[in-house]
């Protein structure tokens, strides 16, 4: 009597857990067809630590490409505006090792400059610009627009006559930075400034 | 009406009666004046004016620039000598020459005409933060105000230049108040002022009496609170508090909780702007410190050199260890004496070496405590030291980082001397440029996803109009093959997809601008603008790579 109670529990008990897995699966496949996403993610997650200069350094055309090339396990350090810090903001997000940066780092933040005397009007650098900072027409002269310049200096080489020029980009008030320089916590004169603190 | 309390806080020495014992004076007229083109908070003010341009008292020389920003008026009458990036230099005729705009009667006047004045005249709020005062004063848009707080507390060490005020002028301050409480639709002014300032308090019930007897013209009522002194009674946050009982959300403006703050200071400049027509030229300055032999409190122009302005009150040289602008607990040190008077100079310490020792050099922090206990908006800063030293800013920000209102209380009792609040200033401006870089890496990105966008949308009419031409040539010499037709019915399914997710992305696109219009119609949306371009160009190659298809398909089928 005994012995055919237990078999019937067991056997519920797994018609139940089998009932469950099977309706939760199915919610779960339905759910996956019905919300599915457009993108990779993780594509979307490594293109948002990348400086989006579109600068084309890494030998991709884009930052966008370079992130899908990097999910693909493509290495991280191909991107000199970003530097090391994005290398170790990319080494976190995907778990791999930090390596050093292939190439020199960008060193400050420029901005393209047309000498615009000099410009032929041959639109070759509008046709560069990968993000349609440079206004003007064929046989007009042409010039940037310093607040969507991201200083890629992809424009450079294609010019012919070479006006371009890379100068540092002004940096507005609000920008502005404090220098801190947080005082060593092992000073050699720590004790002559605590006698002096004592004296007054 | 009881006094309600706000957490922390400390009572460093007061040091008040150097610069509140002698009346208020006029500095004398400087030779020249340097006026910084940003001198508010928010975009720097346009020059429009010309080297050699003569100019009046009161003359415009720089426009505001965009909403948040101040225009900006001659403080002396003379010559523009120099213009450069940041500041415009006049040299003075000497013959103290004045421009006003035409007398407003406020009791009379619509709300945008006044408004309209403090905007041309340059207000901003002169307790410090220097934010202009006609979005101030159109808050009433936005918000349902109760109460128009006047910020009389003025608890820093050092600083007299509102109690000077009150002393000289109570009567144009509450009157100022009363413009200010009609623009913003307020029922009630408080005025909260520290018991430390018992003859500005005098000055209030006097002018307050007065007023009572008159009080058609006077339709809001005035209560005064005397608060007991207390750093930083003085803050917004904290004095609503302590007035009121209401606690201003974090990341949230006293607005939210139906009160607006003035400072008295402004109060008064905002009422010489409409009932005389004078712009923003000159404020009380609090000359204090050691190292001067006549402290007081002085009317002085802007833009007059603190060095000459120094002089004038008998600085002493060999003396001087440092000059504060500013208050000493929330004030900066300055590196040279060569700037000028700003909109939010309220005061100048030139300190001994005594006066103000130099701070000792900083040890390890113990962990005590006595920074969270004076914090007096609850924050752990001793938590926010080791996240701002390690540049932690996600955890910063989780730690609430904004809502430190700077006020140095920490600093002040900390055992070890650690510079925390400078920890803090230089860890938000980080995280402040930080925000800037990603929103232009942001914006960067959306113009080049629509230049890719466009580029496809090029080739695929390009495309199609190649297409177009060869069956033409081949309708023409009429030798049409049989190509395969399945591949092309696959082709066409997947284009007919590809056409309804752009069509889903662009209703997206219009939905989420349309949706950030409605909440924010003031700020620019241009990101949004570039997605939804971008979205639409997308759809343009949709439909063409579609038709094209289509096209084809009818010329296969037609033979």
């Amino acid at each position: 009597m005994g012995d055919i109670f237990s078999w019937w529990g067991i056997l519920s008990a797994v018609g139940v857990l089998t009932g469950i897995g099977i309706t939760f699966g199915a919610l779960l496949g339905m759910a996956s067809v019905r919300f599915k996403g457009e993108e990779n993610p993780l594509v979307e997650q490594i293109d948002a630590l990348l400086p989006q200069t579109q600068c084309g350094q890494c030998g991709y055309p884009g930052c966008r490409p370079y992130a899908e090339a990097i999910n693909q396990g493509d290495a991280l350090n191909k991107c000199p505006p970003g530097g090391e810090a994005t290398i170790h903001a990319l080494a976190d997000l995907l778990g791999r090792e930090p390596v050093p940066l292939d190439g020199e780092a960008a060193t400050e933040d420029t901005v393209a400059f047309i000498r615009e005397a000099e410009c032929i009007g041959c639109t070759k650098c509008i046709q560069a610009c990968p993000v349609d900072a440079i206004i003007g027409a064929a046989k007009q002269m042409h010039t940037v627009i310093e607040d969507e310049c991201t200083g890629c200096d992809l424009c450079v080489a294609p010019c012919p006559v070479d006006c371009i020029d890379m100068l540092p980009r002004s940096k507005p008030l609000n920008q502005w930075q404090p220098v801190v320089t947080n005082a060593p916590l092992i000073t050699s004169d720590r004790q002559l400034t605590r006698s002096q603190h004592a004296g007054l | 009406m009881p006094a309600y309390e706000f957490p922390g806080g400390i009572t460093p020495p007061e040091r008040k009666d150097r610069s509140n014992q002698s009346p208020l004076r006029n500095a004398t007229l400087p030779t020249q004046v340097t006026l910084p083109l940003k001198q508010h908070s928010g975009n720097p003010a346009i020059p429009c004016v010309a080297i050699n341009d003569t100019v009046q008292v009161g003359s415009l020389i720089a426009q505001r620039d965009g909403m948040v920003s101040a225009n900006l008026h001659a403080s002396i009458s003379g010559t523009v000598t120099q213009i450069s990036d940041n500041a415009i230099t006049i040299d003075a005729d000497g013959l103290d020459r004045w421009q006003v705009l035409p007398s407003l009667n406020w009791r009379a006047e619509d709300h945008q005409t006044t408004i309209a004045r403090l905007d041309s005249c340059g207000l901003v709020g002169l307790g410090g933060a220097g934010f202009p005062a006609y979005i101030k004063a159109q808050i009433a848009d936005h918000h349902r105000i109760d109460t128009l707080v006047v910020n009389a507390a003025e608890c820093e060490p050092y600083i007299t230049a509102d109690d000077l005020a009150l002393r000289h002028y109570p009567t144009e301050i509450l009157e100022g108040a009363q413009m200010v409480a009609r623009l913003c639709g307020a029922h009630q002014i408080v005025v909260g002022i520290e018991d430390n300032k018992p003859e500005a308090i005098h000055a209030l019930k006097e002018a307050l009496s007065h007023f009572q007897q008159s009080d058609c013209q006077h339709p809001v009522s005035i209560t005064m609170k005397v608060i007991e002194t207390r750093y930083p009674s003085g803050g917004e946050r904290q004095l609503i508090k302590k007035l009121l009982n209401l606690d201003v959300p974090s990341g949230g403006l006293p607005a939210d909780v139906g009160v607006l703050c003035h400072n008295p200071g402004t109060l008064l400049a905002a009422l010489y702007a409409v009932r005389d027509g004078k712009p923003l030229v000159e404020r009380i300055v609090t000359l204090t410190g050691d190292a001067i032999s006549t402290p007081g409190n002085y009317w002085v122009r802007l833009g007059t050199s603190i060095e000459t302005l120094l002089q004038q009150v008998g600085l002493a040289n060999q003396q001087l260890h440092q000059v504060i602008v500013g208050g000493p607990m929330m004030g900066l040190p300055l590196t040279t004496l060569d700037v000028p008077v700003t909109k939010t100079t309220n005061c100048l310490i030139a300190a001994t070496r005594e006066e103000l020792p130099p701070a000792p050099s900083e040890s390890p922090c113990i962990r005590c405590g006595a920074c969270e206990s004076v914090c007096p908006v609850q924050l752990l800063p001793q938590q926010l030291h080791w996240y701002a030293r390690a540049e932690n800013d996600a955890t910063l920000e989780k730690f609430h980082l904004f809502d430190c209102i700077e006020c140095g209380a920490c600093s002040y009792v900390c055992p070890s001397y650690i510079p925390l609040v400078q920890d803090y200033r230089s860890a938000k401006q980080r995280i402040r440029v930080k925000r800037i870089e990603s929103a232009k890496a942001e914006h960067a990105k959306h113009r080049f996803e629509f230049r890719q966008a466009r580029l496809a949308r090029e080739n695929a009419e390009k495309q199609a109009r190649r297409q177009a031409r060869q069956a033409q040539s081949r309708q023409t010499s009429d030798s049409s093959k049989a190509t395969d037709s399945t591949v092309q019915v696959v082709d066409l399914r997947s284009l007919r997809i590809a056409q309804t997710a752009a069509k889903a992305a662009v209703r997206k696109a219009e939905k989420t601008l349309a949706r950030a219009a409605a909440e924010d119609p003031s700020q620019r949306h241009d990101d949004l603008e570039t997605q939804l371009a971008t979205a639409q160009e997308n759809l343009k190659a949709a439909d063409t790579r579609l038709a094209e298809a289509r096209a084809t398909m009818a010329q296969q089928e037609s033979p």
